[in-house]
């Protein structure tokens, strides 16, 4: 990885954005943070919704169809500004156990909202009637929202990673 | 109180210099005011686009800000509290700086632009409660709060592209002992550190 990462700061578009860094990566993290909030807002109210707290004069299908697209649209734009982020910093970025952490949640929370949006597609009333009154259910749908709170946290640390001590390959590269 | 003095008091208070020794407050203070920020931004948005006639439009305005707002304001709560431990870490740089100093007018802008909404649409959120859009005033002050907040969202990442590795500066002393000049050892004169300053943990902030 460490070789991958001084290979890719060497390409054309990472030398672009380390000439240009004083304005562009501000830029790009600020876009980032922006994509963050409309999904962390989206994700919010689907959650809200699950948990039957706000949102109750919809059915989970309305609301699925009102902040679906909005999350799946923040999710573009995380990646999109994630992606120059990790070119501007190949090896500020990938040489951090806080960015493996992350990507693994990130994974992790698209599977499980994927997941949520075909099954509520094709069994809207199954969830309305029965799993919504599950205990098991409305944990999962905190946990996702919690799993929210650690990719923002962890994406905030790859500026810290020395905080993880001689687990962080950051500390020995 | 003279505010550089006051500054300088928050910057050498005990829980100041607790944070700023720390290798962990920093880290988890900033990561907390980013995921508060994304909170209050995203929740926000949801009332705003609402307002618009962008999205919800057949929603009741009153229950979306009733259901959203108290999470708005929990969020502000937490963005504010870790923002102002962060800003006594470095008091004198921070209010030195320019895109703080922006970040703090923007959110001023952004409550005053709150205060417009509430003497104004806010006044009879009754009657248009459940039409496709607020009326005219309502719908520029929602517009004003999107742009408003993603400025402060800019504002506030460039802070600590401007900060990092910036320390407080200490004021010249008010007299000159020009024996130093003619003695040619510059740095016999150069100020020591001030009581209360305390060793720095790294901080990258960027």
């Amino acid at each position: 990885m460490n070789s991958f990462a001084v290979w890719l700061s060497t390409t054309f578009p990472s030398v672009f954005l380390q000439t240009h860094e004083a304005w562009a990566i501000p830029i790009v993290q600020s876009l980032h943070i922006t994509g963050i909030g409309i999904a962390v807002g989206s994700a919010l109210m689907i959650t809200l919704r699950v948990l039957g707290w706000a949102g109750t004069d919809q059915t989970l299908q309305e609301n699925r169809m009102r902040f679906g697209p909005w999350l799946t649209g923040a999710l573009c734009l995380l990646l999109a500004s994630g992606l120059l982020l990790i070119l501007a910093e190949p090896v500020r970025e990938l040489i951090t156990i806080s960015f493996w952490l992350k990507m693994f949640c990130v994974a992790a929370m698209v599977l499980i909202f994927n997941a949520y949006q075909a099954s509520v597609r094709k069994h809207g009333s199954h969830w309305e009637q029965t799993l919504l009154k599950r205990r098991s259910v409305r944990l999962a749908a905190v946990l996702t929202f919690i799993l929210w709170g650690c990719i923002i946290i962890l994406g905030r640390l790859i500026a810290y990673d020395h905080i993880w001590g001689h687990l962080s390959p950051a500390t020995k590269a | 109180m003279d505010f550089s003095v006051l500054l300088k008091s928050l910057e050498n208070s005990s829980l100041a210099s607790s944070l700023r020794s720390s290798l962990y407050f920093f880290p988890f203070l900033e990561a907390i005011h980013v995921m508060a920020l994304g909170m209050v931004f995203g929740t926000i948005l949801v009332v705003d686009l609402r307002a618009l006639g962008f999205a919800s439009k057949n929603r009741s305005f009153i229950r979306i800000s009733s259901e959203l707002l108290p999470i708005t304001w929990g969020a502000f709560a937490v963005s504010a509290l870790t923002g102002s431990l962060m800003f006594i870490t470095n008091a004198r740089v921070y209010a030195h700086n320019t895109s703080f100093q922006i970040k703090m007018l923007l959110l001023l802008l952004a409550g005053l632009n709150m205060a417009v909404f509430h003497l104004t649409a806010g006044r009879t959120t009754a009657k248009w409660d459940r039409a496709p859009s607020a009326p005219g005033i309502g719908r520029v002050t929602a517009a004003v709060s999107v742009g408003v907040w993603i400025a402060v969202i800019f504002a506030g990442r460039v802070i600590g592209f401007t900060t990092t590795g910036a320390q407080a500066k200490e004021a010249p002393p008010p007299t000159i002992n020009f024996d130093d000049f003619l003695s040619g050892t510059p740095g016999d004169s150069a100020p020591a550190p001030s009581a209360g300053q305390t060793k720095r943990a790294p901080v990258d902030q960027r």
